[in-house]
């Protein structure tokens, strides 16, 4: 379908062009006041036909050497060599053939090289535009194209992002917490049997995130609640948890595994870095018009904060992808407190 | 009887591996730390021949620990799950566990530690002798990038000063260990260890061949076929020590 439009749009500009010039020949004979003989329209018959036939030639040439897709500074010279070549061949045409036919001008009584010349710098002004033309509109195709395939792949990008965040939960907590567990099970078994229950709904709900783009903070906070848990039984007295949750926030949407995903940071760089442990303190609230998320832990950012590993550098992106540009991340250092803060804003759909 | 050391950051961790260990009475679990500067002071102090090692931990991990000391025990590592280090592991054939550790794998790792000690027996007693030298029995843990290893001293054939830093010359390997050749020839044995020049040190047994070489000095050619200039100084007292 794509090929037959073209062909016709291309013939369609052929034809609705080089009838223009036929006609403005008329136009300007007219407007001189020279007698619209039927030798006059012969002559424009057979300008036309040949800037066709010329064009089109010139145009299987483009198409043979790929000029099209090489730069333009390469192809310039070329191109106007070939514009040149083009319009000499036109106008010796045009020469020969309305002698042959006798369809001279009477009036001119130039001689044959002056004549040539002459009608080379006429259909040269012709040839000119219509390279002009034939490049713009392949220019302007091939960059709506290149736009749309971006958007496509843009798409595409976005599709796999969140999937890759989503599916994102660490072995090494996984292992760690089984370790643990195992231990309590001769030390603390009703802790142990808790313990299990937690890391299955850790567990559970890593894979249902999948099917979901947000979740009520609730269900994510629970999550969040057995993460901590079970972190404690590994470090003990060397992590204290707090959390400072406005009940009324526990209905907003939240993209799933987003908190726990900050909340595993805090434990990986802030608390699993401390010899003495630390604190991990999880706050939501409203502020204005947003949901504001809130972890904190003792500790000190090191330098490369800014987008730097696959966690913060995600959120944000993921943040971006669902709620739009207003939606925040920040993460930043005061006294020794690390606070890594979300803004989603409110009453507003996800981005679709 | 093998005295151990368990660091590990987790004190489940820790209990559970003691729990594990009862099965085997010919280990006995001397001490604990909690991280690695614990785990530095009770190696020095205790000189234990195995250390069980927790990789992560707050502070310095485990190859960071590695690192500070002068010779290491035999290491059986534990790790819950770290790709990276497992690589390094998988690469070298260290011994390394993983949490929650099978107690299969924990029997096989402590055989093969038993295998190693029949091979080599007069390395218990080389321990106490004189412990600021060490015996060419000893092994020191060297780690470039990815990769790590146990090097037994009469393995390494030369020992090359690169600024702060000392490349060192074992197998095909030639990593980097940070520290100064002058305090490396204080604590090698000069029986085996001989500072050629101000660049090198070089293991005695591995020379290959030694030649004559300008201004009265000597060329020689290392197993691994580097060959090193001895300093005229140095010639005189190389001469002595090959000449008894």
């Amino acid at each position: 379908m794509t090929i037959f439009n073209r062909i016709s749009n291309y013939w369609l500009c052929q034809i609705a062009g080089w009838s223009f010039v036929g006609l403005s020949y008329v136009f300007f004979a007219y407007t001189f006041g020279r007698k619209l003989s039927s030798v006059l329209f012969m002559r424009i018959i057979l300008v036309v036909s040949i800037g066709i036939l010329i064009t089109h030639l010139l145009r299987w040439l483009i198409r043979q050497l790929n000029w099209l897709l090489q730069p333009i500074e390469k192809v310039l010279p070329k191109l106007l060599l070939a514009i040149i070549i083009a319009s000499l061949t036109c106008s010796l045409l045009f020469v020969q053939l309305s002698e042959f036919f006798n369809l001279s001008d009477a009036s001119s009584k130039l001689n044959f090289s002056s004549r040539l010349l002459a009608t080379t710098m006429d259909i040269g002004l012709f040839i000119v535009p219509w390279v002009l033309i034939y490049y713009f509109y392949h220019y302007i195709t091939k960059s709506r194209k290149q736009q749309l395939d971006t958007l496509k792949l843009e798409a595409l990008v976005k599709e796999l992002e969140l999937k890759t965040i989503k599916s994102h939960i660490n072995p090494h907590f996984i292992f760690n917490a089984l370790n643990s567990i195992r231990a309590l099970i001769d030390e603390n078994p009703p802790r142990a049997r808790n313990a299990i229950t937690e890391l299955s709904n850790i567990l559970r709900s890593s894979m249902q995130t999948e099917k979901s783009e947000t979740v009520p903070f609730e269900k994510e906070l629970d999550i969040v609640k057995d993460y901590l848990a079970l972190e404690h039984i590994r470090f003990e007295d060397r992590l204290q948890i707090e959390y400072q949750i406005d009940e009324d926030t526990l209905d907003q949407p939240v993209p799933p595994m987003m908190l726990q995903t900050l909340v595993e940071n805090a434990i990986k760089h802030g608390i699993g870095k401390q010899e003495k442990g630390g604190m991990v303190k999880v706050i939501s609230d409203f502020k204005g018009n947003y949901h504001e998320l809130i972890v904190q832990n003792s500790g000190f950012l090191n330098g490369h904060i800014n987008g730097d590993g696959f966690g913060l550098s995600s959120t944000k992106n993921r943040l971006h992808l669902l709620f739009g540009e207003k939606a925040n991340f920040e993460i930043t250092q005061y006294n020794n407190i690390v606070e890594a803060k979300v803004l989603i804003p409110i009453e507003q759909n996800k981005v679709t | 009887m093998i005295r151990a050391i368990i660091i590990d950051d987790e004190r489940l961790a820790r209990n559970e591996l003691k729990k594990l260990l009862m099965e085997f009475p010919e280990i006995e679990v001397i001490s604990e730390a909690a991280n690695a500067s614990e785990g530095v002071e009770q190696i020095e102090n205790l000189n234990p021949e195995l250390i069980f090692l927790d990789i992560q931990m707050p502070g310095k991990t485990g190859f960071d620990m590695l690192g500070e000391l002068d010779k290491t025990p035999h290491v059986i590592f534990t790790t819950a799950y770290d790709e990276y280090a497992l690589k390094a592991f998988d690469v070298n054939a260290l011994d390394y566990l993983v949490k929650p550790v099978e107690p299969k794998r924990l029997a096989d790792a402590i055989q093969k530690l038993h295998l190693q000690e029949e091979r080599e027996p007069n390395q218990a007693q080389n321990l106490n002798i004189n412990r600021s030298i060490l015996s060419e029995q000893d092994q020191v843990f060297v780690k470039d990038g990815e990769r790590c290893w146990f090097v037994k001293l009469s393995d390494i054939r030369l020992f090359e000063s690169v600024g702060n830093y000392a490349k060192v010359y074992f197998g095909p390997n030639k990593p980097l260990i940070l520290k100064s050749l002058n305090a490396l020839e204080e604590r090698l044995d000069e029986k085996t260890f001989f500072r050629a020049n101000r660049k090198h040190i070089v293991n005695l047994r591995l020379i290959d061949k030694v030649e004559p070489y300008f201004n009265g000095g000597l060329l020689l050619e290392m197993k691994g076929g580097e060959k090193i200039e001895v300093s005229r100084r140095q010639t005189v007292k190389f001469k002595e020590m090959m000449s008894l």
